[in-house]
């Protein structure tokens, strides 16, 4: 059993907050599909199933609260998207918040992508603590002055208000994908920015909302053909012409967009060969990619899949360099797990600031951290029992098989409805955000 | 000649196996028609779950494949035309002792081929093998055809038929659009006055409209010589046709009739499940 997970030092991670409603009941629009840091760790978005946008403000360092220093509060909630329906193909299009992708900031706003199955959304976060007082054509409430009875003008001055943080929808980027989007990833260029869906990949401009270039097409002519789908797509961080895209059959494709308008053809092809011990009826829907990130450096990628996560070294295309499993006893389950559909979720994965720790969530409110230099791994828990201020989180461990030690818990005990999908970190500190059901839980490393 | 003792061993280990085949196989099942029944089932459950079951498909003919090499030695070809590859096998059934089972055409040879060199010690294990393999046709075959409610009737078609007559499932209207285009290119090919109005009918079926779901497992068979063939009375048309006017209001409601009786056709072609 592990103390904690290092990189150096050994992390000691505490409970810090939680969000969301206590109830045994939870409503299905609370549940949060997304969890995204911006890129200073200042701001925390997350998205639900009810299309709605929460984002939480680091509170800065007082002297006047320091029990509440680094605390997240929410900073402005908003709409993001509505239920629609097409009428065309009589379908109703989910308000679910797939992905939501901080822009890196260039003024005193905030800027956000936020995408549904069909639409992108860029949504613009400012603060008003201003407000001009002594307008001449109108009054204090709004209502128009008699222009008649002006006798003299004035200029208006800017009086501080209460602090009003307002979002607007500035672009909105709709129309250009036939199946549901499961990617958004902004380019390191800051003007341009992928959106994929199941079948395609298209590649837009941030101030273009008419137009999208396709980049990538793997329909087949006959539909009957199909095999293979798109899983997950991410922009280089560095090399703005580079992108990766994940498969239904646990391949990545990195590709070029100097190559040609059209990147159909990868430029790279990573594939690790399968097992043949291990080859089952489910070895392809375990296989499946649900998440795949670059690496801050820009030199490695991490891909999740149902029952492990694979660091890729980007020069190295026959196998991955590392491979970390997350949950392997649950290897001889899968066929329960297929019947119950538990096999298709999609977990994601993150790495930490400095490329060293992984992070990706389990089951029964488990979320798995492995340190990638001491090769040592973690199981934690993001539960309200252990939800007292600053209290340390006591690693968790799954008896396989066996006589169950204390604090075990044994396989079948486990609650697979408590799955924990979304998982940030913060680009900088170790302070990381999990996403349980409707809950967002936040732990902060004791040291910090 | 196989021993006795060397085939149970094969029964039993094959036990195990069948039994993860079985429950892969009916939860597979489950799912796809479950699936079915959604307005827009996952684009990318839909591929995983239809994969899973060819894969499942490809080890049962696997194993019947291995079992008639272990029994062609054993039994006197009585089976005219047997091949240790089928489907391709031959047609003939009668001669026989084959359980009734209504197989459609690619694996009925497989299936009577199973039956025919089968001792009773084998019986269970075949029979096991042969209900998977009906039980995958059933699950290809319903792919095209599934239990929903059928086409709308035509005289009811208005100039805005493809937004209110057409049904919610969008996987149903891919297949009718699958069907259409080869009526389409028949009526085109006769080229005579009546399937004008055919024509106009199946203009007004925007096919790009139904894109984005499909049926994976879509092996849709009908071809246009098919449909050729239930449409006896449209190519005979151009003689019955004449321009008078005493004709006209019969040839209109003669339309009327050949447009239902195509209609009655597409309905057809989707097989029962």
């Amino acid at each position: 059993m592990m103390a904690g997970v290092g990189g150096g030092n050994d992390f000691q991670w505490c409970f810090s907050q939680v969000k969301g409603a206590t109830d045994e009941d939870v409503a299905e629009a609370d549940i949060i599909s997304t969890v995204e840091f911006n890129y200073s760790g200042e701001l925390l978005a997350t998205g639900d199933k009810g299309g709605r946008v929460v984002i939480f403000q680091r509170e800065q360092e007082s002297k006047n609260r320091p029990l509440s220093r680094g605390e997240y509060n929410v900073y402005s909630t908003f709409q993001s998207h509505e239920p629609e329906f097409d009428y065309l193909k009589s379908l109703e299009i989910e308000e679910k918040i797939n992905k939501i992708r901080w822009l890196p900031q260039q003024n005193a706003a905030h800027f956000l992508l936020s995408t549904n199955d069909k639409t992108i959304k860029l949504w613009k976060i400012s603060e008003r603590d201003k407000r001009a007082e002594g307008y001449n054509l109108k009054d204090e409430d709004g209502r128009l002055r008699d222009p008649f009875r002006i006798t003299s003008l004035r200029v208006p001055v800017l009086m501080p208000m209460d602090l009003m943080v307002e979002a607007s929808p500035r672009r909105i980027f709709a129309n250009a994908h036939t199946y549901h989007i499961n990617s958004i990833s902004v380019n390191s260029d800051y003007e341009t920015y992928l959106s994929a869906d199941d079948l395609r990949i298209n590649l837009w401009h941030l101030e273009i909302t008419d137009r999208s270039f396709n980049i990538v097409d793997i329909k087949p002519a006959n539909m009957e053909e199909l095999t293979e789908v798109i899983t997950a797509a991410e922009c280089h961080p560095h090399q703005c012409n580079v992108f990766v895209y994940s498969s239904s059959k646990g391949t990545i494709r990195l590709c070029d967009m100097r190559a040609g308008a059209l990147c159909d053809r990868h430029s790279k092809f990573f594939e690790e060969p399968e097992d043949p011990s291990s080859r089952s009826f489910f070895s392809e829907i375990i296989s499946s990619i649900s998440d795949v990130k670059f690496s801050h450096s820009g030199r490695y990628m991490m891909t999740r899949d149902y029952l492990s996560v694979k660091v890729w070294d980007l020069n190295m295309e026959n196998r991955p360099v590392e491979t970390y499993q997350v949950h392997e006893y649950l290897r001889s389950k899968l066929c329960s797990l297929y019947e119950n559909d538990c096999i298709f979720d999609k977990f994601e994965c993150c790495w930490n600031g400095s490329d060293s720790a992984i992070m990706t969530g389990s089951y029964n409110n488990f979320f798995r951290m492995f340190d990638r230099n001491t090769r040592r791994d973690i199981t934690l828990e993001a539960s309200r029992e252990n939800s007292k201020p600053r209290a340390m989180l006591k690693p968790r461990k799954v008896c396989t098989g066996g006589k169950r030690k204390k604090d075990e818990i044994s396989v079948d005990s486990l609650d697979f409805n408590k799955k924990i999908l979304h998982t940030a970190w913060h680009p900088k500190e170790n302070v990381i955000a999990v996403a349980a059901t409707n809950n967002l839980y936040i732990f902060q490393d004791k040291l910090n | 000649m196989v021993a006795k003792g060397q085939k149970r061993k094969l029964l039993e280990g094959r036990g195990a196996w069948e039994s993860q085949l079985q429950s892969v196989l009916d939860i597979s099942m489950e799912k796809f028609h479950r699936d079915q029944a959604l307005v827009e089932p996952s684009l990318l459950r839909s591929v995983l779950i239809s994969n899973t079951l060819r894969q499942v498909q490809s080890e049962v003919r696997a194993q019947v494949e291995s079992l008639s090499s272990v029994k062609m030695p054993t039994k006197p070809q009585t089976h005219s035309g047997l091949e240790p590859d089928f489907p391709s096998g031959s047609p003939s059934s009668t001669e026989h002792n084959a359980p009734v089972f209504s197989l459609n055409d690619e694996n009925s040879n497989t299936e009577e081929d199973v039956m025919a060199w089968t001792s009773e010690e084998d019986f269970s294990l075949s029979s096991a093998i042969s209900v998977i393999l009906k039980d995958l046709d059933t699950v290809i075959d319903a792919g095209q055809g599934p239990p929903r409610a059928p086409l709308g009737s035509v005289e009811n078609l208005t100039g805005d038929a493809r937004h209110t007559q057409y049904p919610p499932s969008s996987s149903r209207t891919e297949r009718a659009s699958n069907v259409v285009p080869s009526v389409k290119s028949e009526a085109a090919c006769l080229g005579c006055p009546q399937d004008v109005v055919l024509e106009k009918l199946l203009l007004d079926i925007d096919t790009s409209v139904f894109e984005p779901e499909v049926n994976l497992l879509q092996g849709f068979s009908v071809t246009a010589d098919d449909l050729v063939k239930y449409l006896p009375s449209l190519s005979k048309s151009p003689s019955a046709s004449s321009s008078s006017s005493s004709s006209s209001h019969g040839q209109a409601t003669w339309e009327i009739q050949e447009i239902e009786h195509v209609m009655d056709i597409l309905m057809r072609t989707y097989p029962q499940s």
